[in-house]
């Protein structure tokens, strides 16, 4: 479970800071799946460091995917119908 | 008010700067009750996720059910509009009915005590709440009705909201009685033991949701006959919530 969290951990951050928040919320969503795996895996003392790592790391990709992507209610929906997405 | 905060070069939108600020700062704050009652960060942070996972899937689902007619379905399977999807907006008593039934996976599968951590932590979902609705305020969205009485607010050009308008700071009078449901709830479980707080926090929320929704403007929303869905929705949460404490008393 370390090591799988440590992955999706990797994969969030790299996620939030290359797309720039377009892809944040895939960011954000590997990243929660990243902490509970690691959450998981710390209660393992064997594989305790990797999955304190991949709990780190996923945490930093939520805050940055968070960060770069999160839209309130109504955010861009609204500018979706302003503009006529069709969304 | 901005939909963007500026550091120097880098700017980063406002909504996420606060609902960053609202967890990190309710995580801190969760440390308190982690000590005081001996409970497992591990634990926590597990029932944490989930219901953040929960509560992403259900408001998404929910904002996606409001607007149903206005998405083209058929091009869902197309990644770059799927993208512009989830790009969209959020309705929270959505992600408060995804996040709670998601809560039944650490329960099944973790075994973990979940009603143990609902019940001590629920007030900091108000908390982040309420985190959130100040950057509401600064992007401009979830605006409130045009207002020429005291507090109004006029956003600029740029902003989410109609600008030049004078409207009803509803955001930042949510996120005020949110503090005080946050803090209200915490000093039931600290100070007097109560167990309630869930339903507690449901009741208070509820209602104050629902007057609220009077003083709101923004026209993505739906509503139904006389009611917004929220005001739907809080009607029967408040009913819920109170059969629920009259069968507990």
């Amino acid at each position: 479970m370390g090591i799988a969290s440590l992955i999706l951990g990797i994969l969030s951050l790299l996620i939030g800071l290359l797309s720039m928040g377009f892809l944040g919320w895939l960011g954000a969503f590997l990243g929660v799946i990243g902490i509970i795996l690691g959450a998981l895996g710390r209660k393992d003392y064997e594989m305790r460091g990797m999955a304190t790592a991949g709990l780190v790391v996923s945490i930093i990709g939520l805050i940055i995917g968070l960060l770069l992507y999160m839209a309130c209610a109504a955010l861009l929906g609204g500018l979706g119908e302003l503009v006529d997405l069709r969304l | 008010m901005s939909f963007y905060l500026s550091f120097g070069s880098f700017r980063i939108p406002a909504y996420g700067c606060f609902i960053v600020l609202g967890v990190v700062t309710a995580n801190l704050i969760a440390l308190h009750p982690l000590k005081r009652y001996r409970l497992d960060g591990n634990d926590f942070l597990i029932t944490e996720a989930y219901l953040f996972l929960g509560a992403f899937l259900g408001a998404k689902l929910l904002y996606l059910a409001v607007h149903f007619s206005s998405i083209d379905w058929s091009q869902l399977t197309d990644f770059s509009y799927l993208n512009q999807v989830m790009q969209g907006g959020f309705v929270f008593y959505g992600g408060l009915a995804g996040g709670l039934t998601l809560l039944l996976v650490p329960l099944k599968l973790h075994h973990i005590d979940i009603f143990l951590y609902i019940r001590h932590f629920i007030f900091l979902i108000p908390w982040i709440h309420a985190w959130g609705r100040i950057g509401c305020h600064l992007a401009g969205c979830c605006y409130g009705r045009p207002w020429q009485g005291a507090m109004a607010v006029i956003y600029p050009a740029a902003s989410l909201a109609p600008s030049g308008v004078a409207l009803f700071p509803v955001q930042l009078t949510e996120a005020v009685g949110l503090l005080i449901i946050a803090g209200g709830v915490f000093w039931l479980d600290i100070r007097k033991g109560y167990r309630h707080t869930v339903a507690s926090y449901l009741l208070f929320y509820s209602i104050w949701r629902f007057i609220l929704e009077y003083f709101r403007d923004d026209a993505a929303r739906g509503s139904f006959w006389i009611f917004s869905t929220s005001q739907w929705l809080s009607i029967g949460l408040l009913i819920g919530t109170i059969a629920y404490l009259y069968q507990k008393q």
